[in-house]
């Protein structure tokens, strides 16, 4: 009954204003309403059909002059029985077209091979080379074709069978993520019976609270703002980067209430202005930040230069202020420097395919951030962000578990938009992506709000069999990851022959 | 769905005839008749994994000019080698060389099985696969003095006839769960969690929740159902035991076997189960078969079987126990050379699934959970559909189940006398006897 006495007093709530006790009816009617103005953070996701298709998984070929003979055998040895007859192979309609095998339908073959097994003198089923040479080493076809799925369906994707790729590593597939047997405080959270939060805090919070004799607080609170899910959208290369593409990000990004980030240019030539976008400005053009403030909660600055950051934060004391920067040789000393001057967002940047400081995987150097903040004593006082080499719905928790906050997410964005990327996909910014010839706004913009459905409901099926209730707290938990090759080392260094675990 | 007209059970002609092709058509590309189909296998199962199984299935034998023993993984079993004595030192090949395994190492009053192979049936619920899969595995399981587990989906009448070679699988969502089938039971299986998908609980999807299925687990048809993870009644090992203590009021006889994935403190998890009353530690790795499970979850949530089960043989060693339970493994083993090299890194024995799957026919194309026909299984294994579950026909399954067991004995019995063994139990965490091999090597 603790909520009839802590309405008293309460003038907005109704029946409250002039008595000092609710009855019955009123405390029932104010549940009801508080009850229903509960908002549940959810992803509204919508199957939204290709524009333009990834090449067929297989290529079906048959011999029509083997199927002529099989037909013409089976309608002598089946006179009559027309439905053994013309039973066909396929379950999922590959020949199920006006005159069947004569002209299959590949973009219906899941590859369960039925019909060449069956008829192994005539039917062939090739995977599809002009699928598996999309993409490159990294952001390979397999990783674009669940984007696609990702993106058309919004779900996240169920198969049957096990496991069918390599053993470990590389990148991050040296990872795996711990789970709890039996004990764990989330009970059914994934299944949606309770709350497992994806919230994240992008900004400062103080390491203490200072007070003075009186008891009054006298250090700075947090200066921080929330977003629904641990990632945000994040440029793509200059030359992709259009105004079009700018509205899209920007109206995805205030769906799933994260943020996008543009550069200021665009932001400001097209009237993209939200709580939503931080508009990105080089280190020469700083100075017109100022002109950001409507509805701006944060922007960036393209590189350190600490007098630009000095002069940026005086005159804009309201603004969120964050600074990129890349993992570049000494990145340890610049990240320290950028920390001493009081930066509250850091977003680093490596390659796409994840690699920077000499080669090194993003991995290992996100770690070394971390625990630097760490043994600093400082890291809730530092967001960190990372861009490159997040491109799968797995590397985000595994990301997260190594330190970030929140990951910067561009080239899944363009792959959820059927963009074809070519050029030097390992840079971030000498490659090109050819959009599809037709589409309008509000379909790329589903299409990226249901990747981002399908990978936030991923990290909860991550995080439910964690046991953690919020994302929050998966940060640097590396006590949650295990090593493929330290577990390698642990099992097998007895072994003869055995020199060490990883690829 | 597609928009075809509804599935009607097939006429014995129609069954004759898909079989027949299906059946010619596994043992021409085995007999290298035909080419290699292009799009057949992955890393973990090769082309040549599959068609080797075929062949096993098929004639009873291993292959000659097929790779029946690893896969192409490039980690783990597959790095993973046998240090054979030489040629003059082996033993003759014979079927006195021991390949049973006890189960109950607790040394009380309970049942004392021992299958003749250290090789049982994983659970695969009703549901997930037909009632001719299952009884296909029952009767096969029964010719072979050994078992296989009834997932969680409950018992079809049909499986009573198998009774003694039935585990009964008691599983968070406790579908299907009835005293009868656990008072039929052998051996009573806690699964705690599934290697293909851990801490994730079970998941069958609607367009395979059919009538019959439904009924069995009492529920709606054509609604999904998510066994939740974990059980509810458990935080802690003394629920655990409490559980425990539950079965054991129900049938004082059978043994218990508690099936769990592998998480960073697995090792703990199989010293807490065995003192909640455990006779059977059963290791589900992360390459696990599943019927369907989020692809997110397979391979990156909890780590793979080789790397699991030597971790818990040395801690059971360690903790003085080692002796008095029984550790299986499971998930993502293939073949014969798999169960031997788990067994040599800590385990008593193994539990396989996909590979008596793979054994009936299946070629791994993952549309277990339904496809896009939402009918499952194109080959009748991972299915209720009433006419594609007609394409396996209980006496060719039990046959082929039977043949490929006797191939994997063959094999088992064959790296033992290499090395110089003539009892499985011998083999149980000698990993002095492997040799791990970098991939240029082979």
């Amino acid at each position: 009954m603790q909520l009839l006495n802590k309405l008293e007093g309460d003038q907005t709530m109704i029946g409250a204003s002039d008595k000092s006790r609710l009855t019955m009816t009123e405390f029932a009617k104010e549940s009801r309403i508080r009850a229903d103005s509960y908002h549940r953070y959810h992803i509204d996701t919508i199957e939204t059909p290709d524009r333009q298709s990834l090449p067929n998984r297989f290529l079906v070929s048959v011999g029509k002059f083997g199927l002529a003979k099989l037909l013409v055998s089976e309608i002598f040895e089946y006179w009559g029985k027309w439905d053994v007859v013309f039973a066909r192979p396929c379950t999922y309609g590959v020949f199920s077209g006006p005159v069947g095998g004569f002209s299959p339908r590949p973009e219906k073959c899941v590859g369960c091979l039925r019909c060449t097994i069956e008829h192994p003198g005539f039917v062939t089923i090739t995977p599809n080379p002009a699928l598996e040479t999309l993409g490159d080493s990294y952001l390979n076809s397999k990783i674009i074709s669940t984007i696609d799925e990702e993106a058309r369906k919004g779900t996240v994707p169920v198969r049957g069978q096990g496991y069918r790729g390599r053993f470990g590593g590389p990148g991050w597939d040296e990872m795996f993520t711990d789970m709890s047997e039996i004990v764990r405080p989330s009970r059914d959270g994934i299944h949606g019976r309770e709350l497992i939060s994806t919230i994240v805090d992008i900004g400062s919070k103080p390491m203490r609270l200072q007070f003075d004799s009186e008891g009054s607080l006298v250090s700075a609170g947090p200066k921080m703002m929330s977003i629904q899910v641990p990632f945000v959208f994040d440029s793509p290369a200059g030359s992709v980067m259009s105004p079009r593409l700018a509205k899209i990000w920007k109206t995805a990004a205030e769906q799933v209430d994260t943020l996008a980030l543009i550069s200021a240019d665009i932001v400001a030539s097209n009237n993209l202005e939200s709580p939503s976008v931080v508009p990105i400005f080089s280190l020469d053009s700083f100075e017109s930040a100022n002109s950001f403030k409507n509805g701006t909660r944060m922007v960036q600055l393209d590189g350190w230069g600490a007098s630009e950051y000095e002069s940026m934060t005086s005159s804009n004391p309201d603004l969120m202020i964050s600074v990129r920067m890349s993992f570049e040789e000494g990145w340890q000393d610049q990240l320290s420097e950028m920390v001493d001057a009081g930066v509250s967002v850091i977003h680093f940047v490596a390659n796409n395919h994840g690699e920077a400081d000499g080669g090194r995987f993003i991995m290992d150097i996100i770690i070394e951030a971390h625990e630097m903040l760490l043994k600093a004593g400082v890291r809730d006082k530092v967001t960190l962000l990372h861009s490159g080499g997040v491109v799968a719905a797995d590397h985000l928790p595994k990301a997260i578990i190594c330190g970030l906050d929140a990951v910067g997410l561009d080239l899944p964005l363009l792959i959820a938009i059927q963009a074809r990327l070519s050029g030097d996909t390992s840079s971030r910014e000498r490659y090109t992506a050819k959009l599809p010839k037709k589409f309008d706004d509000k379909w790329a913009c589903q299409r990226i709000v249901n990747l981002t459905g399908s990978w936030r409901d991923q990290m909860l099926e991550i995080l439910g069999a964690m046991g953690i209730r919020e994302v929050r707290r998966l940060r640097g938990e590396m006590g949650r990851a295990m090593w493929c090759s330290h577990l390698e080392e642990e099992a097998f260094s007895e072994i003869e022959g055995f020199t060490g675990g990883g690829i | 769905m597609a928009k075809s007209k509804l599935p009607v059970f097939p006429s014995e002609t129609l069954i004759h005839k898909i079989t027949h092709l299906m059946h010619d058509g596994m043992d021409a590309r085995t007999s290298g008749e035909f080419e290699i189909p292009p799009a057949l296998g992955d890393a973990r199962w090769t082309d040549e994994l599959i068609l080797s199984t075929w062949h096993m299935a098929a004639t009873g034998t291993l292959p000659d000019n097929l790779n029946y023993k690893t896969g192409e993984s490039n980690g783990g079993f597959d790095r993973l080698d046998f240090k054979l004595l030489d040629e003059e030192q082996w033993l003759k090949h014979s079927e006195d060389i021991k390949t049973s395994i006890p189960l109950n190492r607790r040394g009380d009053h309970r049942k004392k099985l021992s299958p003749a192979i250290p090789i049982y049936g994983g659970g695969m619920s009703y549901g997930s696969v037909s009632v001719n899969v299952m009884m296909s595995r029952a009767i096969h399981a029964k010719n072979w003095n050994t078992y296989m587990s009834t997932g969680e989906g409950g018992y079809p009448e049909e499986l009573y006839d198998c009774r003694d070679h039935v585990i009964t699988q008691v599983a968070t969502g406790l579908f299907g769960v009835e005293e009868k089938s656990i008072q039929a039971a052998p051996i009573v299986e806690f699964k705690y969690a599934q290697g293909a998908k851990p801490g994730l609980g079970g998941h069958l999807l609607a367009s395979k929740a059919g009538e019959e299925v439904a009924k069995m687990r009492g529920s709606v048809p054509f609604v999904s159902l998510f066994s939740p993870f974990p059980f509810h009644s458990t935080y802690s090992v003394e629920d655990h035991s409490k559980h425990i203590d539950w079965v054991q009021t129900i049938n004082p006889d059978a043994l218990i076997s508690v099936k769990v994935s592998t998480p960073h403190d697995v090792d703990m998890v199989a010293v807490g189960s065995y003192y909640a009353g455990a006779h059977i530690i059963h290791l589900d790795g992360g390459f696990g078969g599943t019927g369907a499970a989020p692809e997110i979850a397979k391979k990156n949530i909890a780590m793979p079987i080789e790397l699991a089960v030597p971790k818990v043989h040395k801690f059971l060693i360690k903790e003085g126990i080692r002796e008095n339970v029984t550790l299986i493994a499971s998930g993502g083993i293939r073949t014969a050379d798999d169960i031997a090299k788990a067994i040599a890194l800590g385990a008593d024995g193994v539990v396989l699934g996909t590979s008596d799957l793979v054994a009936m026919g299946c070629t791994r194309c993952s549309n277990c959970e339904g496809g896009p026909s939402g009918r499952g299984c194109p080959w009748g294994l991972t299915t209720t559909d009433i006419e594609l579950q007609e394409w396996v026909q209980q006496e060719w399954a039990v046959k082929r189940l039977d043949n490929y067991y006797t191939a994997l004995q063959w094999r088992l019995r064959d790296i033992l006398r290499k090395l110089g063994l003539s009892d499985v139990k011998e083999l149980v965490g000698r990993t002095d006897l492997l040799v791990y091999t970098r991939s240029d090597l082979k």
